[in-house]
């Protein structure tokens, strides 16, 4: 198992070898010029190149890299072009602000999801099977920023409930500060449910199909002790590597949810990095958003292993 | 049964039980006034074949039966309380306490996910309100008594770290860790290997003695009724048709179709091992629409006008013995005469000298690589006793063959048997190259397949077919059966379109499908069906040579008879030679001139049918040979050799004999060191063991032999040496 996690954290750091490299030559490639940008439309020659000097951007794009590359390395992600800051301390606090949405939303996935699952496998094909079915397919159906802009309308515009937008600071109250958070968690989850719901749903029917579910049954175990320790955690396996798609999905949607609720995490400064041309904070970013994407897998593969004694034992049966 | 006043109650006492199931085609009707009754330490077989309606009783018996099933009417008392009459409650207590079950396949019915000794433990816990420590020590218990090593560790074992015959082992530990009364064995050895089933078969024989269990034993093989069975009572299409005592059942068969399964059964005894099966006639009823009067009369030979306006009941024949026929003992009496007649009618096949040389293998191997793994590893320091912990790379391969070299003359068959994992099918596959061996050679007429040209394989993948298993998956599900044959003909046959078409019907005629079955689909069709087209497509292409794998092993017994028979039927006609791979040697004897056993990718022993099924024996053959139970009872089995340990697929021996460590009569260093020598018993009969010829020849023959019919055996020589050895040899 060790030997396992070691592996796949070297592989880990191979990728994001490859990721940074991808990364840096790509955004190079992209249009516009970084120089003009902060020195404005009607600059001399004299000072884009004055700029352009100051950094560096003139070096062999190698040079550029390893510069770019060891500075990560030793826990410096450079400069913001336009707002003329290091980047670690802001990437720092948006990503924690993220952090907190992402996380929000995906315990609420699990919960919300599984459970609607169990209960739409247990009652299959009854009116409840077929409303959580209608229910979650709603969400899937339509994309993240019209459910947002239909909740805001609704619990902020219309019943005043809950704030329309930005982060929320603990120095005003718990309360203020998780009002913040439900409508952009609702958003992002009811968005994602439905694959979780029916992978839940589908693999628990199977699951309790199975012969091994018949036998804990023969056995005259209770329906509960059937259902929770022989059913649902074979059921949930599948489950596991949906959720971990999710989690890349999730991270999609984060960049649209903050933009329609102005929340200030990492998705509303990458798209503002991106608006202008700011290339060190758009790498970095990019490279975050990348680390967290294979960590993510990461967990899911060892939660995979401990459900799945077949994974951890190693050797299965030809 | 019921007249005897003096009787104990019996253990469980089912009446007139009717089931049916809804399906989106109709009411499917399951059981119709099933009834029978097991008493205290006796053992009823329930037989039938699929659609009967066995594994319905099962589930209603453990009140398990899904939503979609209602229960019309009837009684089942267990121990004098009707189980129909208990609250879901009292059910769920009984279950797994008083009353358990074993299901058919041991592979799916172990949760993945949980140790086994859980698993074992389990009843325990929720049954004797046992805490979770106690439960498991008495697992442990349990473990040790169904015969596992290492009771202690395996409790922290996973499912997937044991073979298939330790894993029911564990599952008949768990239905007998509350001491139940009843214990029910659906088909329990059915996904098995035999040797593994005949071990699974004593342990059930030796706790039924200890324990005095009584056994509902659910299954289709009427050899395993013979060897383990008190009773029988035979379902067909949801009704009992016959019961009574298994010798009586057996021997004298009361209803046409018991008669039916047992002829249709390809026996090993000599007498039987040649001759003509004789299959049922007609379908399985469509359970939805059953036929009037008896429901077997679509069937049935002797059925006349009354048979199809009379429901019939069942009416004692003999003491003990009921039968659903009114007509059985006329039928039996015109039986007796006809019976030695039929056998006559048909005169065995007499075996194919090896003629011209068809095909040969010349050490064939197929080795597959497995993905390198780093493993732990210590340097000893030459000198001392140090060493240093070090990582190496490790290889590991499986050598599914292991260098096979066989023969195959025109006109001739070759049965190769052998059991799950052995490398049967991939030998067939590398035959007609649909895979390609890493090392030896295929010769078909001369030429080296392995090595010919895009155009030489396609004359060869014309002259050389297979036959798969399972029909429903090698059918493509969106073509039907004429497009299957004609594409066949298309690259094969050079016949035009009208040709074709003409060839097309005349195919299906031969594999015994009328015209109209061109035009439907795979699923429209019945298992036996299904196989009829896969032989219906190799044959189109015009071949020499098929190779059958496993054609008939998911097939119903009377439906397998008919298969076999067309099998032979078209080998004479157009002068076929097949390689005929099985796991049943039964099936294998029947139609094979020459049979070759493997075992862990080699060939073992090879031989003219006759020679191999009688001594001298490889030591793995006579295990095979006396794993098989007989359905005949007035013939006991003489010898009883089970191998050393259960067989765990993958772990075959690097070195010396690949046999060794599971060979009874292993020879110790010699065999775990050595490969084994390929002796020459008799010509043509080559097996390949490091003990003495005059050893193996010493060996008690297996298969039984009546006096009454020795002299008439085909066996010849082989068969009256038989007879000096039957009784004598130990149990």
């Amino acid at each position: 198992m060790g030997f396992y996690v070691a592996k796949r954290v070297a592989t880990i750091g191979v990728i994001l070898v490859i990721i940074s490299g991808l990364i840096f030559v790509i955004t190079q490639g992209l249009p516009g010029s970084v120089a003009r940008m902060i020195a404005g439309q009607f600059a001399t020659p004299d000072v884009i190149a004055a700029i352009e000097q100051r950094l560096h951007l003139n070096d062999p794009l190698f040079t550029q890299y390893w510069r770019w590359a060891s500075g990560i390395l030793s826990g410096d992600l450079g400069q913001s072009l336009i707002m003329e800051r290091p980047i670690g301390p802001m990437l720092r606090e948006a990503l924690a602000n993220s952090a907190l949405l992402a996380t929000i939303s995906i315990v609420l996935l699990t919960l919300v999801g599984v459970s609607l699952g169990i209960v739409a496998a247990i009652k299959h094909n009854s009116m409840l099977d077929h409303g959580i079915s209608v229910f979650t397919f709603l969400g899937i159906s339509v994309p993240e920023f019209f459910w947002g802009i239909v909740l805001i309308l609704v619990f902020a515009g219309y019943l005043h409930w809950l704030p329309s937008g930005g982060a929320g600071n603990l120095s005003a109250g718990w309360g203020a500060w998780a009002s913040h958070l439900v409508l952009p968690a609702a958003t992002l989850t009811f968005a994602l449910i439905a694959h979780v719901s029916r992978m839940t749903r589908s693999s628990m029917l199977e699951t309790l199909r199975s012969p091994y579910v018949l036998f804990a049954r023969a056995k005259g175990l209770p329906e509960r002790v059937v259902l929770v320790r022989h059913a649902l955690r074979n059921a949930l396996l599948p489950t596991i590597t949906v959720l971990a798609i999710d989690i890349g999905l999730l991270i999609g949607g984060v960049v649209v949810v903050e933009t329609v609720f102005s929340y200030p995490g990492l998705g509303r400064l990458l798209i503002f990095a991106i608006e202008r041309h700011d290339l060190p904070l758009i790498q970095a970013s990019i490279l975050v958003i990348a680390a967290i994407y294979c960590f993510a897998n990461l967990v899911a593969d060892l939660l995979y292993a401990y459900f799945n004694p077949k994974i951890r034992y190693g050797g299965t049966r030809s | 049964m019921s007249t005897d006043p003096p009787t104990p109650p019996a253990v469980l006492d089912v009446a007139a039980l009717t089931v049916s199931y809804a399906t989106r085609r109709g009411r499917v009707s399951a059981l119709r006034e099933v009834g029978f009754s097991i008493q205290t330490g006796e053992t009823l077989a329930l037989v039938g074949e699929s659609g009967s309606g066995k594994s319905t009783v099962a589930l209603a018996v453990m009140g398990l039966l899904g939503p979609e099933a209602t229960t019309h009417g009837g009684t089942m008392l267990f121990n004098g309380q009707d189980l129909r009459r208990l609250t879901p409650g009292q059910k769920q207590a009984l279950r797994g306490d008083r009353i358990s079950i074993v299901f058919q396949d041991p592979f799916t019915s172990l949760n993945p996910g949980l140790p086994i000794g859980l698993q074992v433990a389990e009843p325990l816990i929720f049954h004797r309100a046992m805490s979770e420590a106690a439960a498991l020590d008495k697992a442990v218990e349990a473990l040790a008594e169904v015969g596992l090593p290492h009771p202690r560790e395996l409790v922290r074992a996973y499912p997937h770290q044991l073979s298939g015959g330790m894993q029911q082992r564990a599952l008949i530990a768990t239905a007998l860790i509350c001491d139940p009364a009843l214990v029910i064995l659906d088909e329990p050895t059915t996904a098995l290997d035999v040797t593994v089933e005949a071990q699974i078969l004593d342990l059930l024989d030796e706790l039924r003695r200890r324990r005095g269990l009584s056994m509902l034993f659910i299954t289709h093989n009427l050899g395993l009724v013979n060897r383990i069975c008190d009773t029988v009572c035979v379902l067909y299409a949801g009704s009992v048709i016959e019961y009574g005592p298994t010798a009586q059942v057996l021997s004298a068969p009361a209803h046409p179709y018991t008669m039916g399964l047992l002829t249709s059964m390809p026996r090993l005894d000599p007498v039987h091992r040649r001759t003509r099966l004789i299959p049922i006639a007609g379908k399985f009823p469509d359970l939805t629409q059953l036929p009037t009067g008896c429901i077997f009369h679509p069937r049935c030979a002797h059925a006349e006008a009354a048979c199809r306006e009379n429901a019939q009941t069942m009416a004692p024949v003999a003491a003990d013995h009921a039968v659903r026929c009114w007509k059985s003992v006329a039928i039996n009496a015109a039986q007796e005469t006809m019976a030695p007649l039929q056998r006559a009618a048909v005169p065995p096949r007499v075996s194919v000298q090896q003629g011209e040389l068809l095909l040969e293998l010349k050490g064939l191997r197929k080795i597959y690589p497995l993905s390198t793994r780093l493993t732990r590893a210590r340097l000893g320091i030459p000198g001392t006793r140090a060493s240093i912990p070090w990582f190496r790379l490790e290889r590991p391969e499986v050598r599914a063959i292991d260098g096979v070299s066989l023969s195959i003359g025109s006109g001739e068959t070759l049965g190769l048997v052998g059991e799950s994992g052995c490398g049967k099918s991939t030998l067939g596959r590398c035959v007609v190259r649909l895979l390609e061996p890493s090392s030896g050679s295929v010769l078909f007429r001369g030429r080296d397949i392995s090595r010919a040209d895009r155009k030489q394989l396609r004359t060869f993948r014309g002259l050389a077919q297979i036959v798969f298993q399972n029909p429903i998956s090698s059918l493509n599900p969106r073509k039907t059966v004429g497009a299957a044959i004609d594409r066949s003909l298309a690259n094969f046959s050079g016949l035009a379109r009208e040709g074709a078409l003409a060839r097309r019907t005349e195919i299906l005629e031969q594999v015994g499908l009328a015209g109209n079955y061109a035009d439907r689909f795979p699923h429209q069709l019945s298992g036996g069906e299904r196989q009829r087209v896969g032989i219906a497509r190799a044959i189109a292409t015009g071949p020499k040579f098929i190779v059958c794998d496993e054609p008939v092993s998911a097939l119903d017994v009377s439906v397998q008879a008919t298969v076999l028979n067309l099998l032979s039927d078209l080998r004479d006609q157009l002068g076929l030679s097949y390689l005929f791979i099985s796991h049943d040697l039964s099936v294998v004897a029947h139609i094979a001139d020459r049979i070759a056993v493997m075992y862990a990718g080699t060939i073992c022993e090879e031989g003219p049918t006759d020679a191999v099924l009688a001594p001298p024996y490889h030591p793995y053959t006579a295990t095979l040979l006396s794993a098989i139970p007989s359905p005949d009872p007035t013939v006991a089995r003489n010898v009883r050799i089970r191998p050393r340990i259960d067989g765990v697929a993958g772990k075959v021996p690097m070195r010396g004999c690949v046999y060794h460590h599971r060979c009874p009569r292993t020879l110790g260093k010699m065999c775990e060191e050595t490969p084994p020598p390929i002796v020459q018993a008799a010509p043509g009969h080559w097996i390949a063991c490091h003990l003495p010829l005059a050893e193996l020849e010493a060996m008690p023959a297996v298969l039984p032999i009546r006096v009454s019919d020795g002299l008439q055996s085909p066996a010849g020589g082989h068969a009256s040496a038989a007879v000096v050895h039957s009784g004598t040899a130990p149990e």
